[in-house]
């Protein structure tokens, strides 16, 4: 069953991009090479360089990959193994790819601008204020959330947070051999990469105890730091050596999982509604989208898509390649997961019972109400439950050869170095919203504006909301709420591709945008009023404070939400309008 | 002999290795950006009125910073429009 998922997954992926893809290519947005890119348009050898497809399929991969499209499937087991993965596959095929691609191309014809850039022209200058707004809560919601995922997973595996600190050693000399010593690049990357291997057999022979809250005041210090030093001397090199753990993985992933031959352990379906969201039956639709948010569709993307990779694209019609790929190996990478969780979960978390000595309820029978409380409780939920099952899904292969704690080290690593990247870079981006944000106060308060655009302080504010939040230990909270920030940026997203196909390239197919961007809209509202509604009264009684706060975050994404809707429908009515 | 196989192999490894050369310096590029931005900042700033070297050392500068200057206005440009693009260099999600 394993290997012929991955199979089917392979088959459908590499269909449609050649079926559904091409004709997006083709009828929608009518990408042509007689279209000069801004590459080379406005060629500058500096920001403006056409690239390599295959060079800008690397870095655009690595940019858009990271822990979240490993987490959001693993939580999504509560429904059995079949909704998550239709809704990766869906979701990634005719939304999240389709978000991605619109958004490269919308950049690309409008001099690689960023999409909200795009969106303020098209939509109006609120639209493209509010994304600052709404990319600043998803900031501190990624801190919560990753935040909590990093603490549990270094305490459930005390040889990951030590792996991953030694890591940090050999990234930071890497930097010195690369940038200082000016090494050979191949020879400082075989260093790099032998400096990698080390700090795994480091991290499994000195493993680092420490509690749940100590992971906290580390990360809080951390992330502060890492924001605060020059990108050569740890982001940068770090990064390099994480792109080589994250194609390791996928690698190793995928040949364990073509050649596991196992059925699947996990239920195919077991309810419609059951207990994931902060202990509440959570509704397939609309809380799908929350729980899954980068394995099928991803708001941040657009903004990748538009930032560096528009202005590198040598040819419009690599466009496709690279948006909607990318986007599609993120799927696959969730695929990768799903069957991961499928076919060993089950006894992964019977083997933690047993090691824990308790007695192990969990069946078919009671999966939907079950399966995250008692995963919660035997320390196997979400990451933790895919690190185990990924290292018994290798073991269970001819790669068996690896010793079982190695790779769970390496799953592990795979997903802190991913969640790390995120911590500290969100830190930086947050610094940057502050300033955008605080501006309007420049004229009237200028001291305030000054105190809140200094560098430390914009770098505590949101790490210190973000890991006061991870601190409530509310991981089934944090996590859909992090979704509900991301997919409402995916929604405006959407919505700015669509506006742009409706309006700019009048086309008779615009409804491969508009139809998805209603669809995304209509159940990330429904999810979240769903969320704020039934989810978050149980959290605001058991912590008030952090309860309150995220209710708070909610309560503004929401109305940022409407404001998004009224500019989307005002614009493409006077589009109608004047087309008439 | 080389085999298409063997060609495709190393055609695919040569990618590989220059995709992750990019990895290795994407984020450098914005360092070296910054930098630029500051030298160009001292060099010019007699223009936007700011302290800096004797006016005739810009002037005489000048001839040599036409392709800076260009970067510098697109950049002025792009200033208010930067959260994509550093999104884009640091990766997140």
């Amino acid at each position: 069953m394993t290997t012929l998922i991955i199979l089917i997954g392979l088959a459908v992926y590499v269909v449609l991009y050649f079926t559904y893809g091409k004709k997006l290519e083709r009828d929608v947005v009518v990408a042509t090479d007689t279209n000069e890119t801004p590459s080379s348009r406005l060629y500058d050898g500096v920001d403006y360089i056409p690239a390599r497809k295959e060079v800008l399929f690397g870095h655009h991969f690595s940019s858009i990959a990271g822990a979240a499209p490993i987490i959001g499937p693993a939580l999504a087991m509560a429904w059995g193994w079949l909704p998550g993965l239709l809704w990766v596959w869906f979701g990634n095929v005719f939304i999240g790819a389709v978000h991605d691609y619109l958004a490269l191309v919308a950049s690309v014809r409008y001099d690689g601008r960023s999409i909200q850039f795009v969106a303020s022209d098209l939509m109006g200058k609120r639209t493209g204020t509010a994304f600052y707004w709404l990319v600043f809560f998803l900031l501190v919601l990624v801190v919560a959330a990753f935040g909590a995922v990093l603490g549990g997973m270094f305490v459930k595996t005390p040889a990951i947070a030590s792996a991953y600190l030694w890591s940090i050693g050999a990234a930071l000399i890497l930097g010195v051999l690369m940038y200082r010593v000016k090494m050979n690049f191949t020879a400082a990357t075989l260093i790099g990469i032998v400096m990698l291997i080390a700090s795994i057999i480091l991290g499994v022979e000195f493993p680092i105890q420490a509690t749940y809250e100590t992971w906290m005041y580390v990360m809080f210090f951390y992330i502060i730091i890492a924001a605060s030093i020059p990108v050569n001397v740890l982001l940068q090199p770090r990064d390099y050596l994480n792109s080589f753990l994250l194609y390791a993985g996928l690698i190793l992933g995928l040949a364990a999982a073509v050649f596991a031959f196992r059925g699947f352990e996990v239920p195919v379906f077991s309810a419609f509604a059951p207990v994931v969201a902060g202990g509440k039956a959570t509704p397939f639709w609309p809380a799908i989208p929350l729980i899954i948010a980068c394995g099928s569709l991803s708001g941040f993307h657009s903004l990748v898509a538009s930032g560096t990779t528009s202005k590198q694209l040598a040819k419009e019609s690599d466009a496709l390649f690279i948006g909607y790929g990318s986007m599609f190996t993120e799927g696959f990478l969730s695929t990768i997961v799903v069957v991961a969780c499928a076919g060993f979960g089950y006894t992964a978390l019977q083997n933690a019972a047993a090691a824990k000595g308790v007695e192990f309820t969990l069946t078919a029978a009671n999966w939907a109400t079950d399966f995250t409380p008692v995963s919660g409780k035997l320390g196997l939920s979400a990451v933790n439950l895919f690190v185990q099952s990924y290292a018994d899904m290798v073991n269970a292969t001819w790669l068996a050869i690896i010793p079982t704690i190695y790779v769970k080290v390496v799953a592990g690593m795979w997903v802190a170095a991913f969640a790390m990247t995120t911590l500290d870079t969100t830190n930086r981006l947050a610094r940057y919203c502050i300033s955008e944000m605080a501006l309007p106060l420049k004229g009237t308060s200028e001291g305030l504006y000054n105190f809140l655009t200094n560098r430390w302080v914009a770098s505590v504010i949101p790490a210190f909301i973000g890991i006061y939040l991870a601190y409530s230990k509310n991981f089934t909270i944090l996590w859909p709420s992090f979704g509900a920030a991301n997919q409402l940026i995916a929604s405006i997203a959407l919505m700015t591709g669509a506006c742009y196909v409706h309006s700019k390239l009048k086309s008779r197919f615009c409804n491969i945008a508009v139809i998805p961007a209603w669809l995304l809209w209509v159940t990330v509202t429904a999810a979240l009023v769903w969320f704020m509604a039934v989810v978050l009264p149980g959290n605001i009684a058991k912590a008030p404070a952090q309860g309150w706060t995220v209710m708070a975050i909610s309560v503004i994404m929401l109305i940022m939400n409407f404001i998004f809707i009224t500019d989307f429908v005002r614009k493409y009515r006077q589009e109608m309008g004047s087309s008439e | 002999m080389k085999s298409p196989v063997f060609r495709f192999l190393r055609e695919l490894l040569s990618r590989l290795h220059d995709s992750h050369r990019e990895d290795a310096v994407a984020l450098t590029q914005v360092e070296m950006q910054e930098l630029e931005n500051i030298f160009a900042l001292l060099v010019l700033g007699s223009f936007v009125g700011l302290p800096a070297p004797p006016s005739f050392l810009a002037v005489e500068l000048l001839p040599f910073m036409e392709r800076e200057l260009k970067i510098m206005s697109r950049r002025a440009e792009d200033a208010g429009d930067m959260l994509a693009e550093m999104c884009g260099t640091l990766g997140i999600d």
